[in-house]
């Protein structure tokens, strides 16, 4: 096993390099001068110049290419852990994604949570039962929330639990505005609510991330549920299964057989899922003004900010490849034929 | 991470709990469903400001300089030597100021010597900053001496100096480090006095002094972060706070999230009323005008002009504003054909539908811009009127122009791509399409062009090479026709800063150079007005509408007033029941 995770550790490290080296070159070649945007129009051509040398950008490519990777007497490279200064705020990449990767985890991590926890139970049920009101409730549940993309359903429920009803909160991030966040430990504010011991914090908190949350897991729930139900389904076929009928086993023990022969391509779908939410959570952050990694990534790529660009394809990167190897792992370890 | 502190004491009712009391608890959460959560007690005296992104830096040499958001920022926490005086009207619930004098505002007393061509400066005693250092001559020449250096990314401060022809800020800083020293041109007279020589009689000085940039630097405070590589503290501004004189303390600054401002609990003239401003962040214009609507925010901007309609009618909400320096025009670059023709430029001016943009485009919320120059400032006269006759007097100018009915004009297909900030798409691309639906009318072959704002700076600012576009983001920084064309309309030669449509003429460059160099007042203003009636007889740009500066707020808030930066002062305003 040691060796397997090894491999795959190896092949992610490469993986990544070759990403950040394109990336960095790619990024380059867009026909956009981000020097514009950081002076502004009200600026000489002397300004112009001078912003030019303090982003670095009068230099040769691959000297540039140098300095990110070494760094120079000014500035760590990334060799030093250093992903450099955006050029938005002048503060440190790793400081921005420090501020918002934890919030996109605990939209996403909580989504997943609540979806997982009932997309499992019905989509079992449904295999189970093909002509029972869950199975067609299911359907029709999966037509529905698969029918209009997860920004849709957030104007909606805004509309609805905000505007009309006034049964949820604005959507105004992640806490009222009015409140000091805990003191940052994780990033999460659930978390860091509950290791400050805040009860009236982690109250609040889930109460402003009621709405996206449930945008975003009533986006989710559908296509993991069907999943679910196909993979137990297409169990329920096998020979063990039929032979367990056979000879008499609850219906209970039946799908929860049936479950754990379909636990692998579910799991497989979720780190889909995950990873990809990790990037493709923006709309949800813009529209409850969560200020995420998605939006960083976004307006990153909006300001031609170099350097957050390409500390934010490393991080995505990372974490998906992360993701995948623990998936990997996991799928070794229920299936050891995988781990040769 | 690093998320600034706040001073104030933790909310009541903080507490540690056991972990069984925590089992409890979430399982009470769980079983009795989300709940409203009671606000914090400082609902009443604190301002929720809806923005559409907080300050990305507070350093006026930074990289974020440009941003209007930090902007807003700067100047609430940094006080200028000057700002304009407030004038007596106010109009749909703004005050505004008279461009032709000045106030103190750290500054007590200030004169020009003509004979030496400086400036005195006296400062008020007893003004501190937000550390409790009191303000005084060391801190100006601080100051100047970091805007000379050039040391930031974006050295606002020194353009904006060497625009007013302070001595020695010239462009000789960026070839020779040993002129980025501050040398006498700005002198200490005493503790609380400086002067500052000119090199040239130049009226834009005091004008330079109220804007967003070279507001004065708590000097105590900057050394105190200043580090081997990093003398002159720009990290610090750009990641802490900018400490300045001004009204208001960084209490909290979450990049990307919010940003809440304390009263200078050192101040004690001009105290703010409202002492807490809480900046959140909300990025969606749809989602701010639903938070106004459904009161849970005192303060909002940046709407479109269909949701400021459409909060004007209701309960506890007033939406105020005034005709500023906003201004909407068309981009028509001379150097891509057949944009060199003037009977072209006058067909496009005479097809576009202004009506249609001012009652549909802003909702009758901007009349017709007919200058090249906000018409608000000073010695700005309406010169501009675009052909009458409509589509049918764009018709025969293209026929004048050899072109009938558009015939022959599919040649410079390239060039028509009417180009706007994809970003602005909400508020520009009605416009943008009712303008290409015109010009189609009479045979112009246009079609809408969006792209990100950063590649349309970099196409205007730098390589000057877009040929058609459509511009709401351009206005001068300092309320001076004079500047204007300098920014705009003169030619690079001729000390032209950013001559975005490659536009040139002889007389007005002469203008200019003769507006630049007298010291008599009328007679700069003879110059300048001659300058602007030809740029706009020539159509250097395409004047469209001048729209409002527009924010809903609480009924309850009073004291609004427009300054040019557009940005809020938030010590001006006050609470009063309606």
């Amino acid at each position: 096993m040691t060796k397997f995770v090894l491999k795959r550790l190896g092949v992610g490290l490469i993986q990544i390099v070759s990403l950040m080296v394109l990336v960095f070159f790619l990024i380059r070649l867009l026909p956009a001068d981000p020097v514009a945007r950081f002076v502004g129009l009200n600026a000489s051509a002397e300004a112009y110049a001078q912003a030019e040398i303090a982003l670095g950008l009068d230099k040769p490519v691959l000297e540039q290419f140098k300095i990110y990777l070494l760094g120079d007497e000014q500035t760590d490279g990334l060799i030093h852990g250093s992903l450099g200064n955006s050029w938005i705020s002048g503060s440190p990449v790793l400081y921005h994604i420090g501020l918002t990767l934890p919030a996109t985890l605990e939209l996403i991590l909580l989504s997943f949570l609540i979806s997982v926890s009932l997309a499992i139970p019905i989509g079992v049920a449904g295999a189970t039962s093909p002509n029972g009101a869950v199975n067609k409730g299911t359907l029709i549940y999966g037509l529905f929330a698969g029918s209009q993309p997860e920004f849709s359903w957030g104007t909606i429920f805004i509309f609805l639990f905000f505007v009309v009803l006034g049964v949820a909160p604005g959507p105004l991030g992640r806490i009222s505005p009015l409140t000091e966040p805990p003191d940052p430990v994780s990033g999460m504010i659930v978390v860091d609510s509950l290791i400050a011991g805040r009860a009236d914090l982690l109250l609040e908190s889930l109460w402003y991330l009621s709405l996206p949350v449930l945008t975003l897991s009533f986006v989710l729930t559908g296509p993991i549920i069907k999943m679910v139900r196909e993979n137990v389904s297409q169990s329920m076929s096998l020979g063990f299964i039929q032979y367990g009928e056979a000879v008499g086993l609850s219906k209970k023990m039946l799908a929860s057989d049936s479950l754990l022969a379909a636990v692998a391509p579910t799991l497989t779908l979720i780190g889909i899922l995950f990873s990809f939410m990790l990037g493709g959570a923006v709309l949800i952050e813009s529209m409850f003004s969560i200020n995420g990694l998605g939006q960083f990534s976004l307006q990153s790529v909006l300001a031609m900010d170099y350097p957050a660009i390409q500390g934010v394809v490393i991080v995505i990167s990372s974490l998906t490849l992360l993701v995948y190897l623990l998936l990997d792992v996991a799928q070794a370890l229920l299936d050891p034929r995988l781990r040769a | 991470m690093k998320i600034i502190p706040a001073e104030s004491p933790a909310p009541p009712g903080t507490q540690a709990l056991s972990a069984r009391a925590w089992s409890a608890l979430l399982l009470a959460f769980l079983l009795s469903g989300c709940h409203a959560p009671e606000q914090s007690a400082d609902t009443d005296s604190a301002v929720i400001y809806l923005v559409e992104d907080v300050p990305a830096g507070l350093n006026y040499d930074g990289p974020a300089a440009s941003l209007h958001t930090s902007q807003v920022g700067i100047v609430n926490l940094m006080d200028p030597l000057l700002e304009y005086a407030a004038s007596p009207e106010v109009e749909n619930g703004v005050q505004t100021s008279d461009f032709s004098s000045f106030e103190g505002s750290l500054a007590e007393n200030w004169v020009y010597d003509p004979a030496e061509q400086s400036w005195r400066i006296d400062l008020r005693k007893g003004v501190y900053s937000c550390a409790g250092n009191e303000l005084t001559a060391d801190d100006v020449l601080y100051t100047f001496a970091r805007a000379k250096s050039v040391s930031g990314a974006a050295p606002v401060g020194w353009f904006l100096a060497s625009v007013a022809s302070v001595a020695s800020f010239d462009t000789s800083v960026f070839d020779n480090p040993a002129k980025r020293r501050l040398g006498d041109e700005i002198s200490k007279l005493g503790r609380y006095s400086v002067k500052v020589f000119q090199s040239a009689p130049n009226p834009l000085f005091p004008h330079i002094l109220t804007s967003f940039a070279l507001r004065v630097f708590d000097s105590q405070e900057m050394r105190k972060h200043a580090t081997e590589s990093d003398p002159w503290s720009h990290q610090y501004v750009d990641e802490q706070t900018s400490p300045g004189f001004g009204p208001y303390c960084t209490e909290r600054w979450i990049k990307g999230d919010e940003f809440v401002l304390t009263a200078n609990p050192y101040r004690e003239e001009r105290a703010p009323s409202i002492k807490r401003i809480v900046f959140k962040r909300v990025p969606l214009s749809s989602n701010r005008f639903v938070i106004m609507k459904m009161g849970e925010a005192d303060l909002s901007d940046r709407l479109t002009p269909r949701e400021f309609e459409a909060l004007a009618g209701l309960d506890n909400l007033k939406v105020i504003g005034l005709t500023g320096n906003e201004t909407l025009f068309l981009h028509m670059n001379f150097k891509s054909p057949p944009f060199d023709n003037p009977l072209i430029r006058r067909a496009v001016s005479a097809a576009v539908p202004y009506d249609w943009i001012i009652n549909n485009g802003y909702r009758a919320q901007a009349k017709q811009w007919l200058s090249v120059v906000p018409t608000r400032y000073p010695g700005v006269s309406e010169n501009f009127q675009p052909p009458p006759g409509g589509l049918e007097a764009a018709r025969q100018l293209l026929s004048q122009a050899g072109y009938p009915n558009g015939k022959g004009l599919e040649e410079f297909q390239e060039n028509f791509q009417l180009s706007y900030v994809a970003e602005k798409q909400i508020a520009l691309g009605p416009i943008a399409n009712a303008i290409r639906a015109k010009l189609r009318e009479v045979g112009i072959p246009v079609e809408l062009n969006p792209i990100p704002l950063t590649q349309f700076g970099d196409r205007t600012l730098v390589k000057r090479d877009l040929p058609f576009a459509l511009s709401d983001q351009e206005k001068p920084v300092v309320v001076d026709a004079g500047y204007a064309i300098q920014l705009f309309f003169a030619s690079p030669s001729a000390g032209g800063v950013n001559n975005m449509t490659n536009y040139h003429n002889d007389s007005v460059d002469a203008l200019w150079a003769s507006a630049r160099t007298t010291a008599n007042p009328s007679a700069r203003a003879e110059f300048i007005a001659r300058a602007l009636d030809q740029i706009a007889a020539d159509i250097a740009w395409l004047p469209l509408a001048e729209f409002k500066t527009q924010w809903a707020t609480h009924t309850e808030l009073y004291g609004f007033r427009w300054y040019p930066d557009n940005s809020i002062r938030f010590s001006d305003l006050y609470r009063k029941e309606h």
